[in-house]
């Protein structure tokens, strides 16, 4: 259990810009008991006005560009945000579709970035630890699949 | 019911049949489509309208009315020049089509007239330009298309 | 008004546009543009084993049912036979998923019903077919495991007794998640009776899936229109005839129990052979139209080649774009606390759930509320309704 868990959680909220749902979720598997991400604190709110971290998944399409902003400018400072999945990144799979974007970095500004299509639960969680940390944490236990 | 076959409704409404892999085209000309589909759709059999799809053919722009009939695919199909496509909706007959023409009217710009959506979008955003070619006519270039709408 | 912050006016559309008179709903207006991303136009320019990955990506839920559409789409066109162990693979994977997609579903029901234990374990309990669909796939979630000729790797040696000790110990789970959501009243308050939705509406409407089964109508793609090995391990058609979410409920969970036994016969008869056959990069001319059942219900392709490397026109009507009509049609009569549960029932994206506007019959002014305010509202509205 790394140490500063135990000085404060950290409050994420998500947002879906266009994805697939295939990170948003591996993000919720993440919050499962298999992985687990309460018992580092990690915690879903339902409100952007709550948030330390803006997680984002998804292309950013010309329908939730604007939206992401104003969620963006409700969260109060500090705070963070991770864009999660190679659509997040660059626009991923997308990038020559006419309605999505390449990468939310041109909508907000972004620290953290998580590749994958999608991500493993482990690595969104390893992200958001690093993020908080500022540097690599204490290994994860997870229980692995055993296949004989 | 309809006891027609799709032979005898090809006939009575002055189309012609086209097979490909797994369905059968019923073309008609578009002032028979109303008709055609409100056939096929009181066919002996329960109907499912599986979907509606356009396609953009140069100086036409084809639509299909994808009926699954239980066994195979029987397509109503019909094109309407481009310059002027606009076609009756088949919504108050066959309610089941209203998302499926509203995405055509979106993305080939062809107006079912009586579709709650005309006038309206479904799909693209609000300020997609009304002078813009509709994102799936051979016309139109998604290049410019992600610039009109700021992604780039 | 009774329910949640209202949400500054954003000026744009919203996916579900309530019209309320007094309390209940009497009419709802969809507008999908929130995940339009122009995959169909992309998809004129990528080669044909590249859309696989593109394509598999609309959904990632379903999405080994998409890539399968469209490569049994594209295989029509061309004169090569998928090979019989490539077809019965494909039926494992399928069905794996179907299973995986359910009891997503299911977790989703308990969380939006205020359940959230019930979330967890049905989620916990998921992982084990996650593992086994990346034993199988190597991957979890966007397995491009289905080609242009067959399944792009064959299926492990030595899997077949963990498949089996899995599905047996899911089968168990599902049991007790029956009982669970039977017996617990606040449960089935929120579920019998409500989203009622006749055989009739269904016709008119033409929903898919588990939505048009739970009306009595069975009708699954899989029996109707066999494809990959289907025709030798059919599924017993799992219908009901009450129409509302209890009996979602019923069916979802005894297709996840009849998922099981497929995919333990199909292992126990997975022929040898080649996994897959070779197809040029280039695809005859033609059209080719197919279908597939996924897990929410009929998932339709449409391809039309022009005899290149590229596909001229790629048009994919997802199931969840077939029910809209009928999940709004469910909607009418009911109240704003019925929403999240009813709309979940024909188990939507998650992004539709997201921005729902709420207006009041005759006048001007509407609110946005958001699917989080909306479960809150629900759970306090049955929990207000149990204690008078």
């Amino acid at each position: 259990m790394t140490p500063w868990a135990r000085k404060r959680s950290i409050w994420v909220f998500h947002i879906n810009a266009a994805s697939c749902n295939g990170c948003d979720i591996e993000i919720l598997a993440a919050l499962t008991p298999r992985y687990d991400a309460e018992r580092l604190g990690v915690e879903l709110v339902p409100s952007p006005r709550h948030a330390d971290v803006l997680l984002v998944t998804g292309t950013v399409n010309s329908m939730m560009k604007d939206r992401l902003k104003a969620v963006y400018d409700q969260i109060p400072e500090p705070k963070h945000v991770v864009a999660i999945g190679a659509c997040a990144l660059g626009g991923g799979v997308y990038k020559e579709c006419y309605n999505a974007g390449r990468g939310i970095d041109s909508v907000i500004p972004v620290d953290l970035y998580i590749p994958g299509c999608p991500p493993r639960p482990e690595a969104i969680i390893y992200g958001i630890l690093k993020l908080v940390t500022g540097g690599p944490p204490d290994p994860v236990e997870v229980e692995k699949p055993v296949v004989q | 019911m309809s006891s027609d076959t799709v032979a005898e409704l090809a006939a009575r409404l002055g189309g012609s049949i086209v097979s490909h892999v797994k369905s059968v085209d019923l073309v008609v000309p578009p002032d028979k489509v109303l008709e055609a589909c409100k056939t096929v759709a009181s066919m002996p059999g329960f109907y499912h309208l599986s979907t509606i799809t356009g396609l953009d053919l140069g100086e036409e722009i084809g639509i299909l009315y994808q009926f699954w009939q239980g066994k195979s695919f029987l397509v109503v199909r019909t094109a309407l020049p481009k310059t002027n496509p606009r076609i009756k909706s088949i919504t108050e007959s066959l309610p089941s089509a209203v998302l499926y023409e509203a995405e055509i009217q979106d993305l080939l710009g062809v107006a079912f007239e009586g579709n709650p959506y005309l006038g309206k979008k479904l799909l693209l955003p609000d300020k997609y330009p009304a002078n813009a070619p509709p994102p799936l006519r051979k016309e139109a270039d998604p290049d410019k298309i992600r610039k009109l709408l700021e992604l780039d | 008004m009774p329910f949640g912050p209202i949400h500054p006016s954003l000026k744009e559309p919203e996916y579900f546009k309530l019209i309320l008179e007094g309390e209940r709903i009497v009419q709802v207006v969809p507008r999908i543009g929130y995940v339009h991303r122009g995959i169909e136009r992309a998809a004129q320019e990528r080669t044909w084993v590249k859309n696989i990955y593109l394509f598999e990506r609309i959904c990632g839920i379903c999405s080994f049912a998409h890539s399968l559409g469209y490569t049994h789409a594209v295989e029509n066109l061309t004169a090569f036979e998928v090979p019989k162990r490539a077809k019965y693979i494909r039926l494992i994977v399928a069905e794996l998923e179907r299973i995986h997609s359910h009891l997503l579903w299911l977790g989703l029901v308990g969380h939006w019903a205020g359940f959230d234990t019930l979330f967890m374990w049905v989620w916990k309990d998921r992982e084990r077919v996650l593992d086994l669909e990346e034993a199988i796939t190597g991957n979890r979630v966007h397995k491009s495991y289905s080609t242009i000729g067959g399944v792009r790797m064959d299926f492990p040696d030595g899997i077949a007794a963990k498949i089996k000790s899995d599905l047996e110990y899911i089968e168990k789970r599902v049991d007790y998640y029956e009982t669970l959501v039977q017996s617990e009243e606040t449960f089935s308050v929120r579920t019998k009776g409500v989203g009622r939705i006749t055989q009739e509406t269904a016709r008119k409407l033409c929903p898919v899936g588990p939505l048009l089964r739970c009306t009595g109508i069975a009708r699954d793609v899989r029996v109707e229109d066999p494809y990959a090995a289907y025709d030798e391990v059919p599924p017993r058609v799992q219908t009901s005839n009450d129409g509302d979410i209890a009996s979602l409920l019923k069916i979802r969970l005894n297709e996840i129990r009849e998922s099981s036994w497929m995919i333990k016969t199909a292992v126990e008869r997975l022929p040898l052979g080649p996994y897959k056959v070779s197809v040029p990069r280039v695809v005859p001319q033609g059209e080719s139209t197919f279908h597939v059942e996924a897990p929410r219900g009929e998932l339709f392709y449409f391809v039309k080649s022009k005899g290149g490397s590229s596909p001229e026109r790629v048009k994919v009507r997802s199931s969840t774009v077939a029910n809209i009509l009928t999940a709004t049609e469910m909607l009418k009569g009911h109240t704003l606390a019925d929403v999240p549960i009813v709309l979940t029932g024909m188990d939507p994206c998650f992004g539709c759930m997201d921005r729902i506007s709420v207006v009041e019959a005759g006048k001007p002014k509407s609110w946005s509320i958001s699917g989080e305010d909306l479960r809150k509202y629900g759970i306090e509205y049955y929990k207000g309704r149990k204690s008078r």
